[in-house]
């Protein structure tokens, strides 16, 4: 039993976690900023698949995986455009149009593929060029470290240094300062003389060229092809990532690295019998126990903070 | 004669028109990938209403999309958003069809009450947990329905495939047949349409009755419009609120009794894709509106039922529907924005007018 478990814990289940993770860290860091904005975006989902396939046509038709990746985030910045014209222009519900943005995104695509590409199911082919594996100089050649932090695509590391960077941004810069306003506080803002209307349209700018790497990561990161409705929920995760890490990003990123490590626990469990629907409805799960958490804390800590405030007017009402 | 007085003309029209510019776009993505739209529409047509059996598979669609649509019609009236149908759907279809292979020994009528009972109930169950969680501790039922609706669907898969997989060689995939005596009758032989089409009609006849005629449906709409009023005026808000999402998730049970006894025999992890959101969305759009869900459920029915037709006969592929769906959704979605805008651009354009007027006439 004990040698089960261990032999459970191999490179192969690290290294499959961090190629789960990665699409979800960056869908979910583009759903920070959509969070702190204010907009409850349900339609990554939409937007993975979209750049997914796009940065397959173009690195087919092109023969260039960068020309791919760069159209996956030309259609990211589209498609956030779009959102925003929607959700913050016309002031449309939020909801509606991610949710039918993700219907939008797996129709297109699958009729796109079967009706114009004649494919049915996956598009495989040689032409299309996927991202090459790269290795870190010195970390590359320590045994086990080595062999669990090198050797992928480069939105991997990428999407490693944006989490710093999207911290940096909410919470050291002007900008983010003026996104989480937009959301918490617009009114405020807006007598500040910044129109929150702007940062809301940048906020699902953004959140669409990360959704749009995360697509390209997906088709173009390991496996070069496509696969009709490829993203897979990894959009639902994602927003949940974003609940579950309280929309912080370290801790967005632990949570993405948490459920990556449960879908490559998953798969690796199926050879010992334990099937990976099971372990796959777990996030899940976990994120509704995590919400309600999260709001009752919330709910105590505000009551705390009025019972607080009452002893202390009574304290000067005294004096 | 009354009823359609009621009915806001100029939404209507905005409707037709959008419907009217949702059906162009997929005529020119058909055209621009090179098939012949009126063609298409023409075997839309056909395909969905040309002979008994289609008619029959396209009233099917009709009634799941109503159903499903009055169910997050019942729970937005009662002021919680169940995302969680497709859920509910799974755990109500999974649940009667094991009730219908365990039992069938007994007289099919009893089995099949029996099944019925079980689908609503665990239905309504899977809908009163985020209810509940929203009611008492404030918890966000959007999130906590759309998160159960994986956990229901991945526990199905599991449980289909796996312990309560069929040992016949012949069943590829899912659960075994039910027996033919539980098979609900066919109303149209060889469609999909089946008796429960008729409990189906019943239903959204009741729901009809309940939200416009009965003081249920008005302390129901009063709560939604705003629980802490209705709650100071002595409802008691939070049991209506638990009440309503309850009865949307038990219709959702229900309609996934109906894919399994109506037509499909089996229960797979594909019984339905996505079924609930198509015709939440319908809800959506059409403000909540029952007879507005009936009738759109209708429009809806015909494009996808003639969509399967286009797809086998011109090679269109069926997600056409999706697009053009998708499409309608977005402008019906927009609309409010769009009339908004323009208002305000008139406006705009209106005070610029006048202050040149007064310019002007201060320079003379």
């Amino acid at each position: 039993m004990w040698d089960q478990i261990v032999s459970l814990f191999s490179i192969g289940l690290f290294q499959n976690t961090i190629r789960n993770a990665t699409p979800v860290i960056l869908a979910a860091l583009g759903g920070l900023f959509t969070e702190h904005a204010g907009i409850m975006n349900i339609g990554m989902e939409g937007m993975i698949l979209t750049g997914a396939f796009v940065a397959v046509v173009f690195s087919f038709t092109f023969a260039s995986a960068p020309i791919g990746v760069l159209c996956a985030i030309l259609i990211g910045i589209l498609i956030g455009l779009f959102f925003a014209l929607f959700v913050v222009k016309l002031k449309s519900d939020e909801f509606i149009i991610g949710m039918t943005l993700n219907t939008f995104a797996a129709g297109v695509t699958v009729y796109l593929l079967r009706s114009v590409f004649h494919q049915t199911g996956s598009w495989v082919s040689k032409d299309i060029k996927g991202l090459p594996a790269i290795d870190i100089p010195i970390i590359k050649d320590i045994p086990v470290i080595g062999d669990i932090f090198s050797g992928y695509s480069i939105f991997v590391y990428i999407s490693w240094l944006l989490v710093i960077a999207v911290w940096v941004f909410l919470y050291r810069t002007p900008y983010g300062f003026w996104m989480r306003a937009s959301g918490e506080h617009p009114k405020a803002l807006e007598t500040a003389g910044i129109d929150p209307v702007k940062m809301k349209v940048l906020a699902s700018v953004l959140c669409g060229i990360f959704c749009g790497m995360a697509g390209a990561h997906l088709s173009l990161g390991y496996l070069n092809c496509f696969t009709e409705g490829m993203s897979a929920s990894r959009g639902f995760i994602a927003f949940a990532c974003v609940v579950f890490g309280m929309a912080n990003p370290p801790k967005v990123f632990g949570a993405a690295i948490l459920f990556g490590f449960l879908q490559a626990l998953g798969i690796r469990l199926q050879s010992v019998g334990i099937p990976s629907d099971l372990t796959e409805a777990v996030p899940y799960l976990a994120t509704v126990l995590m919400l309600v958490y999260i709001t009752v804390m919330g709910a105590n800590k505000k009551r705390n903070r009025a019972k607080k405030a009452m002893a202390v007017e009574a304290e000067a009402a005294e004096q | 004669m009354k009823l359609l007085n009621k009915i806001d003309k100029r939404y209507v029209l905005t409707l037709i028109i959008c419907i009217f510019v949702a059906l162009l776009c997929g005529a020119l993505i058909m055209l621009v990938t090179g098939f012949n739209p009126i063609k298409a529409y023409q075997t839309i047509i056909t395909g969905a209403l040309g002979r008994p059996r289609l008619i029959g598979n396209t009233l099917e669609k009709f009634m799941t999309l109503c159903l499903l649509g009055l169910a997050t019609a019942i729970g937005a009236k009662g002021g919680l958003f169940n995302v969680g149908g497709e859920g509910q759907l799974f755990v109500g279809a999974l649940i009667s069809t094991m009730v219908g292979l365990q039992l069938s020994s007994l007289p099919a009528p009893l089995v099949i009450l029996i099944a019925f009972i079980c689908a609503i109930v665990v239905g309504g169950f899977y809908a009163w947990i985020p209810a509940m969680l929203k009611v008492k501790l404030n918890v966000s039922e959007v999130i906590t329905t759309i998160m159960l609706n994986t956990v229901a669907i991945k526990v199905t898969t599991y449980l289909v495939n796996g312990p309560w997989c069929s040992d016949l060689v012949s069943v590829s995939k899912g659960t075994d047949y039910l027996p033919d005596s539980l098979r609900l009758t066919k109303l149209i032989s060889a469609s999909n349409l089946s008796t429960s089409f008729i409990v189906g009609a019943v239903f959204t006849f009741l729901i009809w009755y309940f939200m416009k005629m009965t003081t249920v449906g008005l302390q129901l709409k009063l709560t939604g419009e705003n629980a802490r009023f209705a709650k100071f005026s002595g409802l008691k808000s939070d049991k209506i609120m638990v009440g309503s999402m309850v009865a949307s998730g038990a219709i959702c049970g229900f309609v996934g009794m109906t894919l399994v006894y109506g037509y499909n025999g089996q229960m797979v992890d594909t019984i339905s894709t996505e079924f609930y959101f198509d015709g939440m969305l319908v809800a959506m759009i059409m403000n909540y509106n029952p007879v507005g869900i009936i009738i759109m459920s209708g429009f809806f029915a015909i494009l996808n039922t003639g969509a399967t037709m286009i797809d086998m006969t011109m090679g269109i592929s069926t997600q056409i529907y999706d697009i053009i769906f998708s499409i309608l959704i977005f402008l019906m979605a927009a609309n409010k924005g769009f009339v908004e805008w323009f208002a305000a651009r008139k406006m705009k354009k209106q005070a610029r007018a006048i202050a040149k007027e007064k310019a002007g006439k201060e320079s003379i």
